[in-house]
């Protein structure tokens, strides 16, 4: 826990109550109409959270390489069936955390309780942002938020997936793409 | 055949065991992995001996015999940056065409080998040959990538396309084949791709029975792949197809022998003795490089190629 503040004893009461598991490239974590009873930190690898509309399309709704947690937080909460489905778009290495363990921990450790209230709430501004910048932000600003927040993705992902996640078309991505090419290769004409 | 005919050049007396290059390992190949879904892939380097074991070369990715179906799309590795070392594919069976965002592509055909300097960084993608795809066939290449010292790794990049018409050709005595030099020296015969640092690159081309020496500085980092056929190594070790041979750092000759006909890539290099900072399709030698090159590449200074 590492910037909680958490003594080590609190966390190693409730240590036990994590799980470590390995995924490979496709696998589901979670499918959409069950009950999401863990949230996933990514220790390794590339987890897609997405959602599928009627007519059976994906919209990729959060990434989450190293580092990064995925859930369903209402599934996960209020016990309510996932719209969220999750998979495994790399080989990952994955921590699942339960709600027992917050709970173990929240009960033990105010620290903990102040730590889980900032991550909530950088959670809810991540999800402002994101809300924000699909209803109002071009597709270049769209881009380039992207690329600073997950900088290496471009190299890991499907231009489409990342399409998908911009909410834009691939075509607009790669109009984005050759845009910035023709201002910044410096090298020789950017070529079609 | 005996190995009597090598001589110790100090002594002139018969070569024994202690007079060879020492062998270090023979490894098999390891499990085959697809890049793309047009290259089905032996990773010997880095995998099996790391990456400062072979330096200057970094990637030896192998793809061995593979019978590809007939198809209406062709194969590959769609659009992928590369920045800091050389690609260096050498095709021994099939064809692929290749496309970069410098407005450089081709074919490289049977026999040939496309030397790609990508330097300070290239787009680019390689697919096989759209006649190749359609009728399907045996397909068999090398890719290596060849580091590049720091004082080169931003310089500009470019392209060497070495036909096979244009290797260099060294006959080997007693009809025993020919050594096929891409790169470097093979006594006295130059090859015609130039280099940064020292490299030698050979494809022996090998008779039943056939023998070939080979001779490199004991610091050299030299290692065989024997893509077809079998060779015996310094007239004791067996190696059989698709075995990729480490030779130990001590002075010596290679002794090969090919028990069929044969053809085996040998590659020998000055090794590069800088730190390697690499990540994916970059290779440098600090992470600041590296988190330059990320940023470099989703600003769109490697420039544009469309998928």
């Amino acid at each position: 826990m590492q910037g909680s503040g958490i003594h080590g004893d609190e966390f190693d009461r409730a240590a036990h109550l994590l799980r470590t598991a390995q995924f490979n490239k496709g696998d589901v974590l979670l499918e959409t109409g069950s009950v999401c009873k863990d949230a996933f930190h990514v220790t390794k690898g590339l987890l897609r959270v997405a959602t599928l509309d009627s007519d059976g399309n994906e919209h990729i709704v959060q990434f989450a390489p190293e580092g990064w947690f995925a859930s369903d937080r209402g599934s996960m909460y209020f016990n309510e069936p996932s719209k969220l489905r999750i998979d495994a778009i790399e080989d990952s290495a994955v921590v699942l955390i339960g709600q027992d363990f917050f709970d173990a921990l929240s009960s033990a450790s105010e620290k903990f309780r102040s730590y889980n209230t900032t991550l909530l709430h950088n959670h809810i501004r991540h999800i402002q942002d994101r809300v924000a910048l699909l209803l109002g932000a071009r597709a270049d600003e769209r881009y380039q938020t992207f690329i600073r927040m997950y900088p290496d993705l471009l190299l890991r992902v499907p231009q489409k997936m990342i399409a998908s996640y911009l909410g834009i078309t691939p075509e607009s991505l790669s109009r984005v793409r050759r845009e910035l090419a023709e201002r910044n290769f410096k090298g020789r004409a950017a070529k079609k | 055949m005996t190995t009597d005919t090598l001589k110790n050049t100090a002594t002139n007396e018969p070569m024994t065991a202690t007079d060879y290059r020492p062998i270090e390992r023979v490894i098999a190949p390891p499990r085959a992995h697809m890049v793309g879904d047009g290259f089905r892939v032996h990773g010997f380097l880095p995998a099996t001996v790391g990456m400062q074991r072979m330096s200057p070369f970094l990637v030896m990715d192998y793809n061995s015999k593979w019978d590809v179906p007939a198809g209406t799309t062709p194969r590959g590795v769609g659009v992928h940056p590369h920045r800091g070392f050389e690609t260096v594919t050498i095709a021994y069976k099939g064809r692929v065409a290749h496309h970069d965002s410098s407005g450089g592509g081709g074919v490289i055909g049977e026999g040939d080998v496309q030397w790609m300097t990508a330097a300070s960084g290239v787009l680019h993608k390689e697919y096989h040959e759209e006649e190749f795809s359609k009728s399907g066939g045996i397909f068999q290449m090398v890719q290596l990538w060849v580091n590049l010292p720091a004082k080169d790794k931003m310089s500009t990049p470019k392209y060497q396309a070495i036909t096979h018409a244009r290797m260099a050709q060294h006959a080997l005595p007693d009809n025993g084949g020919s050594m096929e030099v891409i790169a470097g020296n093979y006594q006295g015969t130059q090859g015609p791709a130039t280099t940064f640092t020292p490299v030698h690159l050979y494809n022996a081309r090998l008779n039943k029975g056939g023998k070939a020496e080979l001779e490199f500085p004991a610091h050299y980092n030299t290692a065989l792949l024997v893509i077809e056929g079998s060779i015996r190594v310094n007239g004791t070790e067996q190696v059989p197809t698709d075995h990729f041979v480490l030779m130990g750092n001590a002075p010596g000759k290679i002794l090969l022998e090919a028990t069929e006909q044969a053809v085996v890539l040998v590659l020998s290099g000055e090794p590069i003795n800088e730190p390697i900072a690499a990540y994916g399709p970059f290779v440098m030698n600090t992470e600041a490089d590296i988190r330059q090159a990320i940023e470099d590449f989703n600003q769109g200074k490697f420039g544009y190629l469309e998928d």
